[in-house]
């Protein structure tokens, strides 16, 4: 099972996609390039997971772990390209209460 | 007798029937003591140098040169015996690492064990089986002095060992909440501040929390992220979403969860469940939500206790009898 | 009683001259043609964790007579930065995972007894022996 996550940094926006499966096994890859970078103080991440297939409630707890390091450092933390099932997990668990996910206009064209 | 002591008459007599006839009945002799040799732990340097010393006595006008090239064979292999003999030793290391994790399991089995209990007008049934040794879904039933009964259902974000840890803790924190009458929220809101101060940051727990009173039938509940069950209303014959809104234990310290009820008529059904039975990986996707509830349907007529069962081995035999997640699986019925 | 000498270990031609002294004391000695073996891949593995890790040290090859039996002992001795965690290095599947040969537990193995003493920044000792049977 294959990961890959792509960052693309600018000066006002940390751009990371993600593509393949997230569960036990690419989850700690995951981690350890997504921690550091939310470490730094007032990051702005946005995460694409557009190309991301599957999910398992342990790729949620790394994007739990990230958000709340973002926050702990007054960055902003965005996640977009959630394909059905996924914005269902994050509904479940109550997490797109407070995690701003796919809140790009509806009906935008990418 | 030793095997040191007769393999040298024994490969000298395979290699002069080999040499004599080149039949595969020798070369088959010639495996089945490479069998033996291993057995015993004979290394395969120690076979090049009988090998050569065998040949010299049987052989004695042989050029030296081919004698020679033997000395280049042994260096080779001795790296190769190594190598065979550090394969063993790992072997039993992981044999070794495996028992410690059966007893593990088993450890975890007694502390996080749970009695189904007993209840006039309700049936119930529960099955929690992990995907590998050490199972990151738990199920706790509390029956109190007001005989409401109490199942809370949880899952720990993660899987294998850390999950396990992780619960143990959510078990000893709910044993210890105080004893007086707290509705399902403000017993999430407890766990929700104990999870939250004490686990990994990047660990989370989901939670649902059911209490029924059989005397006046009422189900209250309340969810902390949980996969949502099912309510089945047996007067309509239909199964719903047994949805509550409510924030993963572990993330935020002041997070409210409120109460949500259900009144439970005769014949109907609380279903809860982890995300291991909705995550049923089969040959064509996951499992919909609808195929699960067909499941059910068709052991409708069973006890509690058979319907999580027979739900659990059609599932294990969609997804070939391997397990991606613990899965849970829990009926509470209200007898007709 | 013994009678010891020494090969200064600085670059991979000095490994080759380990191992043919380690080959002629153990032939002079009376071992057979695979403890032969067994003797020089072990010192060729330490003369080998100098070259590479310590740059600099030496491989000393002595003959022990204990009652009357006789026996080799190498010893490797390095002034290298050390090994910080000597558990790890004696752990199976540590260095040949890495490609990195038998390592220490290979020697172990090929020897009958071994000694490793290290303090990091101040280099390692490693004494190993194997006795004739």
């Amino acid at each position: 099972m294959n990961l890959s996550i792509n960052i693309k940094e600018t000066d006002i926006l940390l751009e990371i996609s993600v593509e393949g499966e997230i569960d036990a096994y690419t989850a700690p890859q995951l981690r350890e390039r997504l921690f550091p970078l939310s470490e730094k103080n007032g990051v702005n991440m946005e995460i694409n997971l557009s190309g991301v297939s599957y999910m398992d409630s342990t790729g949620l707890g790394v994007f739990v772990g990230v958000f709340k390091n973002v926050k702990a450092n007054n960055g902003q933390f965005k996640i977009n390209g959630l394909s059905g099932r996924l914005q269902r997990l994050f509904e479940i668990t109550g997490l797109s209460d407070i995690i701003d996910v796919n809140s790009q206009i509806e009906g935008e064209v990418k | 007798m030793d095997f040191r002591d007769v393999m040298e008459p024994k490969y000298r007599e395979l290699l002069e029937n080999y040499i004599k006839d080149q039949s595969e009945q020798a070369l088959y002799a010639g495996q089945k003591f490479s069998r033996k040799s291993i057995e015993h732990k004979i290394s395969p340097e120690e076979i090049v140098s009988l090998h050569k010393s065998l040949l010299m006595q049987m052989q004695p006008d042989l050029p030296e040169n081919v004698l020679y090239s033997f000395d280049i064979l042994l260096e080779v292999m001795i790296g190769y015996g190594l190598a065979y003999r550090e394969h063993q030793s790992l072997r039993h290391k992981q044999e070794e690492l495996r028992s410690e994790m059966e007893i593990a399991a088993n450890v975890q089995q007694t502390l996080l064990g749970t009695k189904i209990p007993e209840v006039d007008g309700l049936d119930i049934g529960a099955i929690s089986v992990p995907a590998k040794h050490m199972n990151g879904d738990y199920f706790h039933f509390v029956q109190d002095e007001n005989n409401c009964i109490s199942v809370a259902i949880a899952d720990v974000i993660g899987k294998g060992i850390p999950a396990a840890l992780c619960m143990s803790m959510i078990k000893y924190a709910m044993d210890s909440l105080p004893e007086n009458r707290m509705g399902p929220g403000s017993i999430l809101e407890n766990l929700n501040r104990i999870v939250e101060q004490n686990v990994d940051p990047s660990m989370f727990i989901t939670m649902f929390y059911g209490m029924f009173n059989p005397e006046n039938n009422l189900l209250s509940y309340a969810s902390a992220g949980h996969e949502p069950g099912f309510y089945y209303d047996a007067a309509k014959k239909e199964f719903t979403e047994l949805s509550a809104k409510g924030l993963l234990l572990g993330v935020e310290k002041r997070t409210k969860y409120s109460n949500y009820h259900k009144e439970v008529h005769p014949g109907d059904m609380i279903i809860l469940l982890s995300d291991g039975v909705t995550e049923c990986r089969t040959d064509d996707g996951f499992i919909e939500r609808e195929i699960l509830i067909d499941y059910i349907y068709k052991y409708i007529h069973l006890s509690a206790q058979d319907i999580v069962n027979k739900v659990f081995k059609d599932l294990e035999k969609l997804q070939h009898f391997q397990l991606r997640d613990d899965f849970t699986l829990i009926i509470l019925k209200r007898k007709v | 009683m013994s009678i010891q000498s020494c090969v200064t270990i600085i670059n991979e031609w000095d490994i080759v001259a380990a191992r043919q002294l380690g080959r002629n004391v153990a032939k002079e000695l009376g071992f057979g043609t695979v403890d032969q073996a067994r003797i020089t891949t072990a010192i060729s593995e330490l003369a080998r964790n100098i070259y590479l890790y310590a740059g600099k040290g030496q491989i000393c090859i002595d003959k022990l007579f204990d009652g009357g039996k006789p026996g080799v002992k190498i010893s490797a001795i390095d002034s290298g930065p050390g090994i910080s965690d000597i558990r790890q290095v004696m752990e199976d599947g540590y260095s040949t995972s890495g490609g990195l040969g038998a390592g220490l537990p290979g020697v172990k193995r090929l020897m009958d007894q071994f000694e490793i003493e290290s303090i990091p920044g101040d280099g390692t000792k490693i004494k190993a022996t194997k006795w004739l049977r």
